[in-house]
């Protein structure tokens, strides 16, 4: 099959891509968001079993050009339809679906959903001769223009009502650098901001989720806004927006996020984000969250926007002098150690409390007062996590004379694990080779022996005969 | 002279380096030869002596024997064989746990699912006809393998008895298996859910119990007087009762339905036999029950997508149904079914499959460990489930599994005869069925099925041709059963059961595939374990490369599928397009609505103090499947995952 060129698009192509509620067939929509990355796009990946509540809402506060399904598990007619009259519904009618299920959408299901206004929905066949290049390439040409902004005067008013896509459209603005339509948010009074950063499988979107979901449940009638940054590659000025994927908790109505490219090349942070922060205070969120990628020196970058940082990280980082290099202990106001069930942890804990009081020459403190607290964000209701969220309450009442009466009180017990596994018996497989070898090498030898045995009292009892 | 006493002093060295249980092995070879020489081999089980025919004749009057030993003199070659073959039913294993196979029974199990509860029962009626056991697999819509109710919302609506029965309530259940006695010996069920497993099973085991205290009634001629009971208790209430439907709106049951099951369909026996005797009624049927559920939460994290609950949560919960099985002396059946099928279907070779599943057993073996259950208690609860594919180790992977449990249950963990067995289903690959030349499908199968049938798998699915394209029909499905009946009850080799034995390459296959596990057990603990790996997304990764080099080599023709790369009609072979595909109806989906509705608003009263009671036992860290056995009589399905979803979070996806 002969290459076909990846498309080069005009505008910056934000595409949200998902597989269908109840299905966990997530094998073909991650092939097909890979080349959507790889052709330049901003892709924000939602994965499996995802409702068409869920796509929306995501499709509309991300502000993005169109929506690429997969759904191999029937029911495909009644969700796609309601997915496109929600999207007309919700005043985001420019929103693009299109879709493909293999074998499991008929050729006759296909021309039912086109015609009720599916942009496209791909056949095994159009795969077969368009190739996924071919195929990708159809999507994104299609989905290469500005969204229309559908509030015009009226963006003001909308996003100080809090309606996600107004604030999607003028955070939009911000991206394209057309400052005229959101001078409106000047001179807003700032919200608290949060600032979180953290290396890479850290376990960053997990531990920010399960703050959110604490602070939701905290204060039933604050509103939160999140930012996630996520780099942008360079060599085809396309990103992966993965944050979602791990937020369970967004899906309140009392959220908005907002998944952002870097759009440049060695930065933490898009040099919007405090346009962003601005237009989530006009709107007139609570609480806003930044979340960054970890990507070395430039984590530090978060304190510009954030009253209080967090820096999350692992026991996992090598030798005690590591941690040295770590620009983020020196500025971060806490440290958030994860995966706390990890072998070493306690270690680490001291480690990074004493090069935390060395960073900040607090030697007439114990290092047990430093603000590292170890988490388990993986394990429900963690204490460690809650110990860490009344922390992070206190802090921004201090800094930020918020007044926010929290409900979680502080508790002084480390996180205490239910293992599974206990970390002293991961080794249990290796036994088992080990065990099994042994008893193969007594096989052997026994074999050996009796085979000896029988050769020798063969030959007795021929030579006695 | 000299020469001889030397040789009898060599001779008595060896002895004495000789274990006791190799001279035992070797002391008892001819008499272990001859029990299966005679006309018939008896052993006993469980206390009873049990007596089988040791041949088989042909139709030329030839004498198959059942089991055949090797011809071997050399003492050497019988100790190997005797302690890495073995007949079956002894230990390794290799070739079998049961020393012969199920009279009676084949293991056939064919997996059925569709629409509402009443028209699946039909099916299963319809496959269990003329058959001496009725063993049932059930698939599910997936709106129930995802934990949710029935709905009107589009994206739910849609999904609604496709792809399997929806199944909401313990009404739901009762009638699914309504004319199958559920404590009956020659009833197993199998039931392919994961994510909300536990509360699946306790619709079940509730569905039993419910069947267990019917037959008390008509036994103590006491049907009037509970219908009676009934009808008072639904007029307080002023609700209709729960009635089964089938899909053209009539009250007749299928052809072999009994109606056992359905007396009690809207009520619980606790409601109208006194405590005492519900609580016999139900000690009888958990005691009784037959099956498996799948519940393998790790193979979904890995491979399938079926999460619901955080990992670690669904893991709790298995462990709470495992401690309940053992409390409640829950013996035969199966709390889990460690699952290679769906890894397979992913894209894994036969030997990640292995693998990974097996090692997946052990971390299971590992938790309850952990959690204080004894081996003995716990391993026989466990099973197994692989896929059949047509490559070379899947002709051996039956015997690789067994071996490495074998050895490990009994060296590693000290565990008894009965936890070393290692019991599977095989279902024919569904990956290997081709869209194109459909009817090749059915020739793909048989052979698949030969393999499992020839290495002694204990359950078996065929699949049917047309699953490639479209929901199988009665006429596929048919097919597909006849291609096991014939192998078990045609095919002349098939009546010897270890006709793999004694053969080189097996042999050498089994080694290799046995090593090749060993090396991946490494690799799982370099990266911490099975969960330490899954953290890292090893498993997944390496089931997605696995399938890309599939899929290469398929596309470039190298290697060659028939009808599909190769071989092509004079057309092409193009793909072939199913006319039309079986769906549920509007009116099943609206009855399943309905009558979720109906039930949440009758038990609107009591569901709240059930709920606290699960939650609260969550909470505290307590086991909480019996307190969910209770919240099932009057919960949904949508229900008790929402309430389960507080105190034990939802899962997280992965990318």
């Amino acid at each position: 099959m002969e290459t076909v060129a990846p498309y080069k698009t005009t505008n910056k192509v934000r595409i949200v891509t998902a597989a269908s509620l109840f299905d966990g067939h997530d094998a073909a929509i991650n092939v097909m968001r890979r080349i959507i990355q790889a052709t330049g796009c901003e892709v924000i990946h939602l994965g499996h079993n995802r409702s068409v509540a869920d796509v929306v809402s995501c499709a509309i506060q991300e502000d993005v050009q169109s929506i690429a399904m997969t759904s191999y598990q029937g029911g495909h007619i009644e969700y796609l339809k309601y997915m496109y009259d929600l999207l007309h519904e919700q005043h985001a009618g420019h929103v693009k679906i299109f879709a493909g299920g293999g074998g499991t959408i008929l050729p006759v299901e296909i021309e039912e959903l086109q015609a009720h206004g599916i942009a496209r929905v791909y056949s095994p066949d159009d795969g077969r001769h368009m190739g996924l290049q071919g195929m990708i390439n159809d999507l994104v040409e299609q989905s290469d223009f500005v969204t229309p902004n559908i509030f015009a005067a009226n963006l003001s008013t909308a996003v100080a009502e809090r309606n996600p896509a107004a604030i999607a459209q003028a955070i939009s603005a911000a991206e394209r650098n057309d400052m005229a339509s959101i001078d409106f948010v000047k001179g807003a009074k700032q919200s608290p901001v949060l600032g979180i950063t953290g290396t890479g499988g850290a376990g960053k979107s997990s531990l920010t989720d399960e703050l959110i979901r604490r602070f939701l449940a905290d204060f039933p009638d604050k509103r939160l806004g999140v930012i996630s940054v996520d780099p942008s590659k360079r060599k085809t000025g396309g990103a992966l927006l993965g944050d979602r994927i791990r937020m369970n908790s967004v899906s309140s109505p009392r959220v908005y996020m907002r998944s952002i490219a870097t759009r440049e090349a060695n930065v933490a942070i898009n040099k919007h984000v405090g346009d962003v922060v601005k237009i989530l205070s006009y709107a007139g969120f609570d609480l806003i969250l930044v979340e960054t990628a970890g990507i070395g020196q430039s984590d530090s970058q978060i304190t510009e926007v954030a009253d209080v940082s967090m820096y999350v990280m692992t026991p996992e980082y090598g030798a005690a002098s590591q941690l040295e290099k770590i620009d983020m202990i020196d500025y971060a106001d806490i440290v958030a150690l994860n995966k706390f069930d990890k072998r070493g942890a306690l270690d680490a804990l001291r480690d990074v409390k004493k090069q935390m009081q060395r960073s900040r020459t607090a030697f007439n403190v114990s290092p047990d007062t430093m603000p590292v607290f170890g988490t388990i964000a993986s394990q429900f209701n963690d204490p460690g996590t809650n110990t860490l969220y009344s922390e992070i309450i206190t802090l921004l009442n201090d800094r930020c004379a918020v007044g926010w009466k929290s409900s979680y009180s502080i508790s002084e017990e480390m996180s205490e694990k239910i293992y599974i596994i206990p970390p002293e018996r991961t080794r249990y497989l290796a036994e088992i080779a080990e065990e099994n070898e042994r008893y193969d090498a007594y096989v052997e030898s026994q074999s050996d022996i009796a085979r000896k045995l029988w050769q020798v009292k063969s030959t007795v009892e021929m030579l006695k005969k | 002279m000299s020469a001889i006493k030397e040789l009898e002093n060599l001779e008595i060295d060896l002895q004495q380096q000789l274990s006791q249980e190799v001279k035992k092995l070797l002391e008892s070879w001819e008499k272990k030869k001859a029990s299966y020489k005679g006309e018939f081999y008896s052993y006993t089980v469980r206390g009873k002596e049990i007596k089988v025919e040791n041949y088989v004749e042909s139709l030329s009057h030839t004498k198959i024997p059942k089991i055949l030993l090797p011809r071997f003199k050399d003492w050497g070659e019988i100790v190997k064989w005797s302690m890495q073959e073995n007949v079956p039913g002894e230990f390794p294993y290799t070739a079998g746990v049961y020393p012969f196979k199920r009279m009676n029974e084949d293991p056939t199990r064919m997996f059925a699912g569709e629409g509402s509860p009443e028209r699946t029962n039909k099916r299963f009626h319809y496959l269990s006809k003329g058959m001496p056991a009725a063993r049932l697999s059930t698939a599910f819509d997936s709106v129930t393998l995802y934990g949710e109710d029935p709905d009107y919302r589009p994206d739910i609506y849609g999904k609604i008895g496709n792809s399997g029965v929806s199944i909401a309530t313990l009404d739901d259940a009762k009638k699914l298996y309504s004319g199958f006695d559920l404590s009956s010996p020659t009833t197993s069920v199998s039931m392919t859910i994961n994510g909300p497993a536990p509360m699946i099973l306790a619709y079940y085991m509730n569905a039993a119990i419910d069947q267990e205290c019917e037959k008390y009634i008509v036994a103590n001629n006491l049907v009037e007087q509970t219908e009676k009971l009934i009808e008072e208790l639904y007029r307080d209430s002023g609700m209709a009762r729960p009635v089964y439907l089938d899909e053209d709106g009539s009250n007749a049951l299928p052809e072999g339905n009994n109606g056992l099951g359905l007396l009690l369909l809207g009520v619980t026996g606790d409601q109208v036999l006194p405590q005492d005797v519900y609580n016999e009624c139900k000690i009888k049927a958990l005691s009784s029950v037959r099956g498996t559920v799948q519940a393998d939460i790790l193979k979904e994290d890995q491979a399938q997508n079926t999460c619901i609950f955080s990992t670690e949560f669904a893991l709790r919960m298995m462990g709470d149904v495992q401690e309940y099985f053992i409390a409640e002396k829950v013996r035969n059946f199966y709390s889990v079914s460690i699952s290679g099928y769906h890894i397979a279907e992913a894209g894994a070779n036969p030997i990640s499959q292995l693998a990974f599943t097996i090692s997946n057993g052990f971390t299971y073996v590992e938790y309850y460990l952990s959690r204080g259950m004894k081996i003995d208690d716990f391993a026989p609860n466990l099973s197994f489930f692989f896929s059949n594919g047509v490559d070379p180790e899947y002709s051996v992977i039956g015997r690789v599994a067994r071996r490495i449990w074998a050895k490990a249950i009994k060296l590693k963990y000290g565990g008894n005869e009965r936890s070393q067995m290692l019991k599977y289903h095989i279902q024919t690959s569904g990956r290997s069925l081709h869209a194109q030349e459909i009817d090749f499908n059915d020739i793909r199968t048989t052979l698949q099925a030969l393999y499992a049938i020839y290495d002694n798998c204990n359950s078996l699915h065929t699949n049917a041709y047309d699953e490639a394209i479209t929901t199988p029909t009665e006429e596929s499905v048919r097919r597909a059963i006849a291609i096991q009946l014939i192998i078990n009850r045609e095919l002349g080799l098939a009546k010897n059961e270890n006709p793999l034995q004694g053969s080189f390459i097996i042999e050498e296959l089994t080694d290799l595939v046995e090593e090749a596990v060993l090396t991946e057990f490494r690799r799982i603990t370099e990266r911490g374990g099975v969960l330490g790996a899954m953290e890292n997304m090893y498993q997944r990764n390496k089931i997605q490369e696995e399938s890309l080099y599939y899929e290469q080599l398929k596309h470039s023709g190298e290697y060659p599928i028939v009808g599909v790369n190769t071989f092509l009609s004079s057309k092409g072979s193009p793909t072939v397009i199913p006319q039309e595909v079986i769906r549920s109806t509007t009116e099943e989906k609206e009855q399943q609505i309905k009558n979720v509705r109906s039930f949440q608003e009758r038990n609107r009263e009591k569901i709240g103090a059930a709920i606290t009671k699960l939650q609260d036992d969550s909470v505290h860290n307590r086991n909480i499947f019996a307190s969910l056995m209770d919240a099932a009589k009057v919960s949904s399905l949508g229900q008790l995952t929402n309430a389960l979803y507080e105190v034990g979070g939802q899962y997280r996806r992965n990318m």
